[in-house]
């Protein structure tokens, strides 16, 4: 697994296409151009980090309609518009849906590799919070029922004696199984417990 | 004077009596006699020379007043006595006798004796030589005859020797003449004529001397006429005959004195106005003639000679000879009014002033007419050339229009070399920055930096021809080229509204002969009214098609959208001005594709099925190997 990020650039503009690519290479990116949404849509998409750099409107399905199958797909790629006559409604749709930024043709060269920084910066740290998350989910598969039990009961703020009493066990047990659940968890205090259920619910719900 | 009515008139009733019976018997008993009378005689006894012109023309309008009447058939006879130039007194008897033999077996019912010797020969012989006949005479009143002497149930025509009648003519036309010479003969005729002249001058109490010259010769005549004066009044009677017995035609002593006279002659007959006489109080020799005509009918008929009728007089009038006036220079605006004038050189449009005015009027009517027509021409051709004028300022006002709507695919197709050129001269200074000898990179920098730049210049460029205020043109050119011009501009248009744009062309080119930019401008207007059609169309139905072809008569251009087509009560207002049915449409887009192909000598229609969207097709004629064929773009 390759660390070095790649820019996804699609434009149907041959020439403009060909620019950017040039540009992104001479300032030390890897990038791979797409003609248009389809022939980026049926390249298999390496797991690396990168970014994307997208027209806005092209023949056949359109930069925005892009923009939502990447998320309905939860394929966390970081979108820098770029249009040639944006207007608000686009830009506005686009920056809701969570785009990096909307550029506007010609782009200065600033602006573009700041655009490009930027989205690749969250692209990594959208790569961080995933791996946490997934390596939270192995943790969390490996505890018992009833560590898992006792963990919920913990989260949601229960003393010890009270998490015995519904669940029928002794309140002994009750202190060995949330000793094992913090190994497990690699967690180091109730707090640190509260976090983690906070951010496995958050990633289950996703 | 009217007629003269004889004071023998009751002398006549006996006449009437007699005719009154044989009227009756006639009628009561022999209407077969009659019938074998159809045919009537009627004898013209002269006492002078009948082809004297006075009686040529009396002689002619008395026969003409026959010709077509009703009635008997009426022969003529003509008898002359000629007792002017030959001494009757010797030979009457023989002539008589001769007459006698001549007429026996005919029988004469009317004589017109013409003067008054005719008319005394008539008197003397008529139970030998003309039993029964009725008598007309035709003469001067007056000195020549005397109503008196009219023989019992004779007829005349008379007219009158008007001497008082013509010097007062020459006295107003000659205000300040100091002499009257009055010219006479020494035949008996003559002499009783300037009795009369006498009588009358008497009678008008002159105050200028007058001094007559009675029957001198020819030459002595003219020398001592030619001896007169200018302001002289020279008033010729008629000479037949001098003092020496020397016999005339009174005529040709008018042409003599009228040659060398140097004072104005005047005559007192009509026939002396054509021979050089000023003027004169003259009676017509044509109404005579119609008169005598009326009488000769009369008296063959054997009706009552009405005593109001018996004597007619044909009426004296003041006629004037232009020529003359103008040779001894009188003022004809002198002459009293009412005179004739003859011989006049009427100017041609006096003499045909009606047939020329009628004619001027039409002319004048027709040059109205054609003034008006080239007026009329002139304003329509003024109005075409402002209509096409004001198309072409609305088509060009409708391009702007088309620009505005196709703003942002404008902006696409320029920004996006702009963008590709940025982006390459960013990426030729990271090569240069990096040290490294990278000159061919650099180098396909460079050339796409140059074609990018032309690209965009080009975009620039179509957008002027399309937009710019410019002349119609009238060139060749390939109808697939329109598409293409188009084609970047109309994808990019497409790429933002999101509609797909199928463009197919003609594998051939495919000539025509117009204004490319107004054959663009059929294209957008085309395009993007299909674009509008499919706007609320999704997936596959949001396509338009444009294509190029090759038709039967012309080529073809198409545009086909898969909107909901037009409704069938909208076709046949789609190409008038002001219709649309967009909420913000004009309704002049349609209107001006329309002018636009028409001017271009083509057509063009739409077809809609219900549900399958619309097709607009233009059809224009295909340019002739030499180029003969004459569209007229706007």
């Amino acid at each position: 697994m390759s660390t070095t990020p790649l820019i996804h650039v699609v434009d149907d503009d041959l020439s403009m296409r060909t620019a950017l690519l040039r540009l992104l290479g001479a300032a030390g990116f890897e990038a791979c151009g797409y003609s248009s949404t389809g022939e980026f849509l049926l390249q298999p998409l390496p797991d690396r980090p990168g970014c994307l750099l997208l027209d806005l409107r092209m023949p056949g399905p359109s930069g925005l309609e892009l923009q939502e199958a990447l998320l309905r797909n939860k394929i966390m790629l970081p979108i820098v518009f770029l249009t040639g006559h944006g207007n608000v409604d686009s830009s506005v749709r686009a920056m809701k849906a969570g785009a990096v930024d909307f550029l506007t043709k010609p782009v200065k060269r600033d602006i573009l590799l700041d655009a490009v920084a930027r989205a690749l910066a969250r692209n990594a740290s959208q790569r961080t919070a995933r791996q946490e998350s997934d390596q939270l989910q192995v943790r969390f598969a490996s505890l018992t029922k009833r560590q898992r039990e006792v963990f919920d009961r913990i989260v949601a703020g229960k003393l010890n004696k009270q998490i015995a009493d519904e669940l029928g066990i002794a309140e002994r047990t009750v202190k060995r199984e949330r000793e094992q659940v913090m190994a497990k968890l690699d967690a180091n205090s109730a707090a640190d417990l509260g976090r983690l259920g906070e951010l496995l619910r958050h990633s289950t719900a996703k | 004077m009217g007629t003269v009515t004889p004071q023998g008139s009751i002398r006549q009733w006996p006449g009437v009596a007699r005719a009154l019976m044989t009227a009756l018997v006639l009628f009561c008993a022999a209407l077969p006699l009659h019938a074998a009378e159809e045919e009537a005689r009627v004898l013209m006894l002269y006492g002078v020379d009948p082809y004297l012109p006075p009686f040529l023309a009396m002689d002619k309008a008395m026969r003409e007043s026959f010709a077509g009447g009703a009635g008997a058939q009426v022969h003529f006879f003509s008898e002359s006595l000629d007792s002017q130039r030959f001494a009757m007194e010797t030979l009457e008897p023989e002539l008589a006798a001769v007459l006698e033999n001549k007429y026996r077996a005919l029988r004469i019912d009317v004589v017109v004796a013409i003067s008054r010797m005719a008319l005394d020969f008539f008197v003397r012989h008529r139970e030998r030589l003309w039993p029964g006949a009725r008598v007309v005479y035709v003469g001067f009143l007056g000195y020549e005859f005397d109503p008196s002497a009219l023989p019992p149930g004779a007829s005349a025509v008379v007219s009158i020797l008007d001497v008082a009648g013509t010097i007062d003519i020459a006295r107003r036309l000659q205000p300040r003449a100091r002499r009257i010479v009055v010219v006479a003969g020494a035949a008996e005729v003559d002499r009783r004529a300037e009795q009369q002249a006498r009588e009358a001058l008497a009678e008008a109490d002159e105050r200028v001397p007058v001094e007559f010259l009675s029957g001198l010769p020819l030459p002595q005549l003219e020398t001592q006429v030619a001896a007169e004066p200018p302001d002289s009044i020279v008033i010729y009677l008629a000479q037949f005959r001098d003092r020496d017995g020397r016999p005339y035609e009174p005529h040709d002593v008018l042409r003599g004195l009228v040659k060398t006279s140097r004072a104005p002659v005047y005559g007192a007959a009509e026939s002396m106005l054509g021979l050089g006489a000023v003027a004169g109080s003259v009676a017509s020799y044509e109404t005579r003639g119609r008169l005598v005509g009326e009488q000769v009918r009369r008296a063959l008929a054997g009706g009552l000679p009405d005593p109001s009728r018996a004597v007619l007089a044909a009426p004296n009038r003041c006629v004037a000879d232009a020529r003359a006036l103008q040779r001894w220079s009188l003022d004809e605006r002198r002459l009293p009014s009412g005179c004739e004038i003859r011989f006049e050189d009427v100017p041609i449009w006096r003499q045909y002033w009606w047939q020329i005015a009628l004619t001027l009027a039409i002319i004048a009517a027709q040059a109205m007419l054609i003034v008006a027509l080239f007026a009329q021409r002139r304003r329509r051709r003024v109005a075409e050339q402002a209509e096409l004028a004001q198309r072409a300022v609305l088509a060009r006002a409708l391009r702007l229009t088309l620009a505005g709507e196709l703003t942002g695919a404008i902006a696409h197709e320029i920004n996006q070399p702009l963008g590709a050129i940025l982006s390459n001269a960013d990426a030729g200074d990271l090569l240069l920055d990096s040290g490294t000898d990278r000159r061919e990179e650099l180098r396909a920098v460079l050339a796409d930096i140059r074609r990018d730049d032309l690209r965009a210049s080009e975009v620039i460029q179509r957008l002027r021809d399309l937009l710019g205020k410019r002349i119609v043109e009238r060139r060749e050119f390939d109808l697939n080229e329109v598409v293409g011009d188009l084609e970047s501009i109309m994808r990019a248009e497409a790429r933002r509204r999101g509609v797909v744009l199928e463009i197919r062309r003609a594998p051939d080119g495919l000539a025509i002969v117009g204004d490319r930019v107004q054959i663009q401008q059929v294209l957008i207007n085309l395009v993007l009214n299909a674009m509008d059609a499919v706007a609320e169309e999704s997936g596959s139905r949001r396509t338009v098609a444009v294509s190029v072809a090759k038709g039967e008569t012309g080529a073809v251009l198409a545009v086909r959208d898969r909107g909901r087509g037009i409704a069938p009560e909208h076709r046949t207002k789609l190409f008038e001005s002001f219709f649309s049915t967009k909420r913000n449409g004009m309704g002049l887009g349609l209107s001006i594709t329309r002018s636009i192909v028409e001017a271009h000598a083509g057509r063009v229609w739409a077809e809609s099925g219900p549900g399958e969207g619309a097709v607009f097709q233009v059809e224009l004629p295909l340019a002739v190997a030499n180029g003969a064929s004459s569209p007229h773009p706007a």
